[in-house]
């Protein structure tokens, strides 16, 4: 009884320190869900009010100039090295904007004991190695020494904000088109352009029916109509007769309905579909494409 | 005269599809060469940290002559060798490779030896020297990934099956990679 009340607790003991172990492929992003959460905090080693600062200080940052970052405290990393592990998250993310190549990851494995500052390409300029290693040395060592993961991280997060503050060179993200807003605008702009096409079509269908070649006034009006269907051609044939309310000039007018496709519904239909298919918009973060050429600095502690 | 016309079609026809062929080969190969520039750029950077690097340990361990001489050797032995990324064999590949392993080597050695100098190791420039070091040995690696894909999927283009003929009359020629650095495979000793 006793062993087996072991055996399963050893089970136990193994799973939890394997879920504990994050892959690149099993490191959750939050960002991706909701882009105001930048940090990913899976083994909850930061308070919430932690997470709650950084998150407002990495949004912040993001809008002003446009630098797009992961930071994530874990217990554990798969082969512990941590620059592997963020080249290798920033290669399969893309994090950061393609156009400046701003992407920043900052990753520390508590039972690893490692941590890195990586730069994309594009911060290099700003955060050079000597500055990260220079952070790492007077911002977070200290901290970790004492095993305060959340001073560290905030003491670094507000260390690199004032580098990146004072590059102005860095464009913000609101400078460039967002995506967003400019994919409805475009939206809402074709829509109302297809709309006006429409209406002009069918006014001007209306118009030209009521065009009386008799005395030149658009004064026709309809008066009686019926159909007639031919099922071996498929076609149903309205006779509309038009008389002019200022002559009395009287026409016949004929036109022709093909009965296989139901043309007027289906086009409804998708207008429709496309209309209210721009409804659902996810608020979920997307990375731009950004990519990492090893810049950055890492440490043990 | 209608065989004629159908030689001449085939001809327009051929050359109208090896545009595209041509084109992607040309781009193909300028992404080697930008590929091979960056490499060469992250090489240059390591060249240009190495004086102020021996400069910094010099003021703590001068006498450590040996491990100074042999980085300093060393750079300027591979700072000699240029390579023309167009038309490289892999003989000049592995020599460039080898000189470069060098100085990596020298460098270890140097950081090793620094080890037992706490004043040093507490000397803040150096520790920012020897991040930037660092930063550019990732760096390093990095472009050399960079290169070996890009080679990569330019030799697997020239060697696929139509491309081959234009590539043969284009002179399109087969690029070489960088090849694992020597002693990667094996394993270190440890001796006790």
């Amino acid at each position: 009884m006793r062993r087996s009340l072991l055996f399963i607790l050893s089970i136990i003991l193994t799973v939890t320190s394997l879920a504990a172990t994050y892959t690149v492929d099993n490191l959750p992003i939050p960002y991706l869900q909701d882009k105001t959460q930048y940090v990913s905090n899976p083994d909850n080693l930061l308070s919430q009010s932690a997470v709650d600062s950084l998150n407002l200080w990495l949004g912040q940052m993001e809008a002003a100039h446009g630098v797009q970052t992961v930071l994530a405290v874990v217990e554990r990393i798969e082969g512990g090295e941590t620059y592997d592990f963020c080249m290798a998250l920033g290669r399969k993310y893309g994090i950061g904007r393609k156009e400046q190549n701003s992407g920043l990851i900052i990753l520390l494995s508590t039972g690893d004991r490692a941590y890195t500052i990586l730069t994309g390409r594009g911060l290099e300029g700003t955060l050079p190695d000597a500055i990260c290693k220079r952070i790492e040395n007077y911002q977070m060592l200290p901290a970790l020494r004492e095993g305060n993961w959340d001073e560290a991280m905030l003491n670094a997060v507000r260390a690199i904000t004032k580098y990146v503050d004072g590059d102005d060179s860095l464009v913000g993200s609101s400078d460039f088109d967002d995506g967003d807003t400019g994919a409805l605008i475009g939206f809402l702009l074709c829509m109302l352009i297809g709309l006006g096409i429409i209406f002009f079509a069918i006014w001007y269908d209306e118009r030209r029916k009521s065009y009386c070649p008799s005395c030149k006034q658009y004064k026709m009006k309809k008066i009686s109509s019926y159909t007639t269907k031919n099922k071996r051609l498929g076609i149903r044939t309205h006779h509309d007769t038009y008389r002019c309310s200022h002559c009395y000039f009287t026409k016949e007018l004929h036109w022709d309905e093909n009965l296989n496709s139901g043309s007027g519904a289906a086009a409804g239909g998708a207008l429709g579909g496309s209309f209210f298919g721009g409804g659902g918009r996810s608020f979920g973060g997307s990375f731009g494409g950004g990519s990492f050429g090893g810049g950055g600095a890492s440490g043990r502690f | 005269m209608k065989t004629l016309k159908l030689i001449l079609m085939a001809v327009v026809a051929t050359f109208a599809l090896t545009s595209c062929t041509y084109n992607k080969l040309v781009e193909q190969e300028e992404t080697v060469t930008r590929a091979w520039a960056d490499v060469e750029a992250q090489y240059q950077r390591r060249a240009d940290l190495i004086p102020n690097l021996v400069n910094t340990v010099k003021g703590y361990a001068a006498h450590e002559k040996e491990a100074l001489e042999a980085v300093v050797n060393a750079r300027s032995k591979a700072t000699q060798i240029s390579i023309d990324p167009s038309n490289v064999t892999p003989e000049q590949l592995a020599e460039f490779q080898a000189a470069q392993g060098e100085i990596t080597q020298a460098l270890g050695r140097l950081i090793a030896i620094s080890e037992s100098y706490p004043d040093l190791k507490a000397n803040e420039q150096f520790s920012e020297l020897q991040a930037q070091l660092e930063g550019t040995e990732n760096r390093i690696a990095e472009s050399r990934r960079l290169y070996n894909e890009a080679v990569q999927t330019y030799n697997v283009s020239v060697r696929r099956f139509p491309n081959i003929i234009w590539a043969w009359i284009f002179k399109f020629d087969k690029k070489v990679p960088f090849a694992a650095e020597a002693g990667a495979a094996k394993a270190p000793e440890v001796q006790f």
